[in-house]
């Protein structure tokens, strides 16, 4: 019934895209409701109203946005889960595995739906699943009938009870069954201000409860107020309401037959307020098609280019204010010039704030909190959990740590990857862990947070841990390692960050062959980042990430060789050193110092990048870079300061500059190139594991 | 000054100027039998490129070497905040590479992937529309880089193969 033929052949690509972007967001929501709705069903049985409501307004959401751009087979669908949903939140279809299954993959199939958007022949193919899925919806409804006589227990005047929408009767009874409170919350207004105390004292019991139905109460009123019941569910007893309502004009009272005004027995002792989660949400009745509309509009959805773009202009004008600096010194050096040029730096000063707030403004823009990651993960690994039959708990915090939005993209992948892995191959299976005597439900826990310039994201799990005699096997029979190489129990670990490498023998759908890690590495150093594994067998892994916030302005120190300037990012430098030519010592053909007592070795860029050596000096400027575990003493002609620098890819027919990572503008007219520090090291690395 | 030095003088931009050149001829002008092509000069040899292939023309201006990377890349330069890669078309062409002259330029032409590079060449000419039946197949010639002859006049002119320049080993 849904095979109607796609209305326009030539759709606009652009409108394509808007849609698809948002309609992605709608599901997002969607998904990350539904796995909640899943975790509470199963956990508590309580299932937060909230979620039902959620979802069905993004239902709604999807229908009307499938409809402005004409995507008929998606409205179709859209508004039977709409349909299934409001059954679902008025009570007349029963939660269950089944109805929750089959709202799954009504998600999954919008999913397959939009990236086949625009191709008209994929999106009618799949015509006989959206019938079939509709069929399924159909087949389900009408489960739950309403009881009769249920409200008669009720001590509400019954033209109260009438004016109850379908919903409210729902989630009346809801409560009912779960033995809470039903109480009136009466109170007076004025006329002139109702709306704001009226929404206060939903608020306050939102915190406390449920506001079921909030409806004009009869009785006497002054001429200039205006009377409201609150009919309100609640585990708290009325007594502790009452005091907790701490409103004046408020009177508050028990609706329940047979439970006294004073009712100290409260049902399910003081539970945690489980509906206070959207306190700003307005009072229920009649404003839900107003609020689907309004989540859509309140953001502004830009193309991460379009920052970029911003970025850059934002970097040019800050290379441009050096140049005007230029200007400024000469300025000042001439005697007749003096007052302008005093004037002129007043003036640069008031530029100089407003270029670091604007900055900063485009960078905050560009940060987006890890959450929706952090959920991204989290419902694949529940999916897995099922799969791999293991019982494991996420535990997620810091979900509101904001990265540069790029890298959050960038992470998603290694990030999946490392969790996956806990799961597959670090926690053991419920029976293994209790002959172990641990809790037969693993732990994964995900973090971030903050620290300076950086966000660590750490993944730790309480599995068996690396088994670090295995990985040195593993490594030695893949020709990593000599079997008569001392390796420190860290170095070892961090073998499992290279190719080939996998801590168990077992390969599986979910992490292949130990690929993988090796990437996650390369990954994360592209970014910036390093990567850090410890663990502790029979206890757990961590795999901790360290990323830098923004990847649009960073920190580079400059150096000099050969009279060519070259940009070192800040945070793979350690330190800067300025040493006597005599302190060099040398093994065999290479050069180090002794730096604390540990064996630094040095690389001069000159020799590298085959640039003219400097003459010796007595002096040398060595910049000690750093990536995980390896240290590289980089010997260049003169170090000159540290700059902000936007990192430009380079753009020509050498895709991969060995040991370049792009350029940078710093005022003059040619551009500076930006050393790609992971490579450097790596390549120093990897001629010392080869020497 | 040549017509295209005129324009990059007069600060009209390269698209500006191709549309010029366009209406004027008419485009109706360009039939299946004519293609345009932009040439330029090389070790005093005349050489042609497409016009759709190219960006922009921009004066010589200062150039960073980059390490580790095939002689025939010169360096990059950037162009309003974007940096290219320039390669130096007298070593592509295997020739011997000189100091920029003050006819010098810098064609910045787009590849077959859309990257964008630009092309060192000694001096710009003029977009000229060739007719088909003027090229002919460059016989096993002088260079692979070159994909055919075309004769303007009495003037042979050199099509290059842009793919194949821009076709860099890393190395070199």
């Amino acid at each position: 019934m849904a095979k109607k033929r796609p209305t326009r052949r030539n759709r606009n690509a652009k409108a394509d895209r808007e849609f698809v972007s948002e309609a992605e967001e709608i599901l997002e929501r969607m998904r990350a409701d539904l796995a909640d709705l899943g975790d509470q069903r199963t956990t508590s049985g309580n299932v937060d109203p909230e979620l039902v409501n959620g979802l069905f307004r993004s239902a709604h959401s999807l229908k009307a946005l499938a409809g402005m751009f004409g995507f008929e087979p998606i409205q179709d669908l859209a508004h039977r889960v709409e349909d299934l949903l409001d059954g679902l939140r008025l009570g007349r279809v029963a939660l269950d595995a089944r109805a929750l299954d089959l709202i799954d993959d009504v998600v999954n199939l919008f999913g397959e739906l939009l990236l086949n958007v625009g191709d008209v022949s994929a999106l009618s193919g799949a015509g006989d699943r959206i019938a079939g899925l509709i069929a399924r919806i159909e087949g389900g409804e009408g489960e739950v009938a309403a009881e009769p006589d249920e409200f008669s227990g009720l001590d509400i005047d019954p033209s109260l009870l009438r004016a109850l929408t379908e919903y409210e009767e729902h989630r009346l009874r809801e409560n009912l069954q779960r033995g809470r409170h039903i109480v009136l919350v009466e109170s007076l207004f004025e006329i002139v201000s109702f709306e704001d105390g009226l929404s206060e004292l939903s608020a306050a019991i939102r915190e406390i409860g449920e506001v079921l139905s909030t409806l004009p109460a009869p009785g006497e009123t002054p001429e200039s107020q205006i009377r409201f019941s609150l009919l309100s569910a609640t585990d708290l007893s009325i007594n502790e309401l009452s005091s907790r309502l701490n409103f004046p004009h408020v009177s508050v009272r028990s609706v329940l037959r047979g439970r006294s005004l004073d009712a100290g027995a409260t049902a399910g002792g003081a539970a945690p307020p489980s509906e206070a989660r959207e306190v700003d949400a307005p009072a229920e009745s009649g404003a839900k098609t107003m609020q689907s509309l309004r989540s859509i509009s309140d953001t502004v959805r830009v193309d991460i280019r379009k920052l970029d773009e911003l970025m850059n202009l934002v970097g040019d004008l800050v290379i441009q204010r050096g140049a005007i600096g230029g200007v400024l010194t000469q300025l000042l050096g001439s005697p007749e010039n003096s007052r302008i040029a005093a004037d002129l730096t007043k003036t640069c000063k008031a530029l100089d704030r407003n270029i670091k707030g604007l900055q900063a403004a485009v960078l905050d823009v560009r940060m987006v909190p890890l959450r929706q990651v952090f959920e991204k993960v989290s419902r694949v690994l529940r999916g897995l959990r099922r799969e791999l039959d293991k019982d494991v708990q996420l535990e997620i915090r810091g979900a509101d740590t904001e990265l540069d939005k790029l890298i959050v993209e960038e992470l998603v992948d290694p990030l999946m990857h490392i969790v996956r892995n806990a799961l597959d191959h670090a926690i053991e299976s419920p029976a293994e862990r209790i002959e172990r005597g641990k809790d037969p439900t693993g732990r994964i826990r995900i973090e971030a947070f903050q620290r300076g310039n950086h966000v660590v994201i750490a993944v730790g799990d309480d599995g068996r841990g690396i088994d670090v005699a295995a990985v040195r096997a593993k490594a030695e029979a893949a020709g990593l390692v000599d079997s008569d190489e001392t390796l420190s129990e860290q170095q070892t670990l961090d073998l499992v960050f290279s190719p080939g490498i996998s801590s168990r023998d077992q390969v599986t759908a979910t992490s292949g062959r130990g690929v993988g890690m090796d990437v996650v590495r390369s990954n994360v150093t592209a970014l910036g980042g390093v990567v850090d594994v410890s663990s502790v067998p029979g206890h757990g892994t961590e795999i901790s990430m360290v990323l830098p916030i923004t990847l649009a302005i960073i920190q580079s120190l400059i150096v000099r060789v050969d009279r060519q300037p070259f940009a070192i990012p800040l945070n793979a430098v350690l330190e800067t050193l300025i040493v006597d030519a005599a302190d060099v010592q040398r093994s065999d053909d290479r050069e180090m110092l002794n730096l604390r007592g540990e064996a630094l070795f040095l690389r001069r860029l000159a020799v590298e990048f085959d640039l003219a050596p400097a003459a010796a000096g007595p002096k040398l400027f060595v910049v000690v870079l750093g990536m995980g575990e390896l240290r590289v003493g980089l010997v260049v002609d003169a170090l000159e300061g540290q700059r902000d620098t936007v990192i430009k890819p380079i753009q020509g027919p050498v895709q991969n500059l060995r040991g370049i990572a792009g350029a940078t503008d710093l005022g003059g007219q040619e551009p500076v190139l930006v050393l790609d520090v992971a490579a450097l090291v790596d390549e120093v690395g990897r001629r010392r594991e080869a020497a | 000054m040549s017509e295209i030095d005129a324009a990059v003088a007069g600060g009209r931009t390269w698209e500006e100027f191709g549309r010029g050149a366009a209406g004027e001829q008419g485009d109706e002008s360009i039939s299946e039998e004519s293609r345009r092509v932009l040439t330029f000069e090389v070790d005093a040899t005349a050489y042609a490129v497409a016009v759709e292939r190219v960006r922009e023309i921009v004066r010589i201006r200062p150039i960073t070497p980059v390490p580790r990377v095939s002689r025939d890349v010169r360096g990059i330069i950037s162009l309003r905040g974007e940096i290219v890669e320039v390669v130096d078309l007298r070593r592509r062409l295997g020739l011997d590479s000189i100091d920029p002259i003050r006819s010098t330029r810098i064609i910045v032409v787009s590849a077959e992937d859309g990257r964008v590079a630009g092309l060192l060449v000694d001096a710009v000419h003029e977009v000229l529309s060739i007719e088909e039946d003027s090229i002919r197949a460059a016989a096993g010639g002088e260079t692979e880089s070159v994909e055919s002859l075309c004769t303007h006049g009495d003037r042979f002119i050199s099509l290059i193969d842009l793919d194949r320049i821009l076709r860099i080993d890393a190395d070199g």
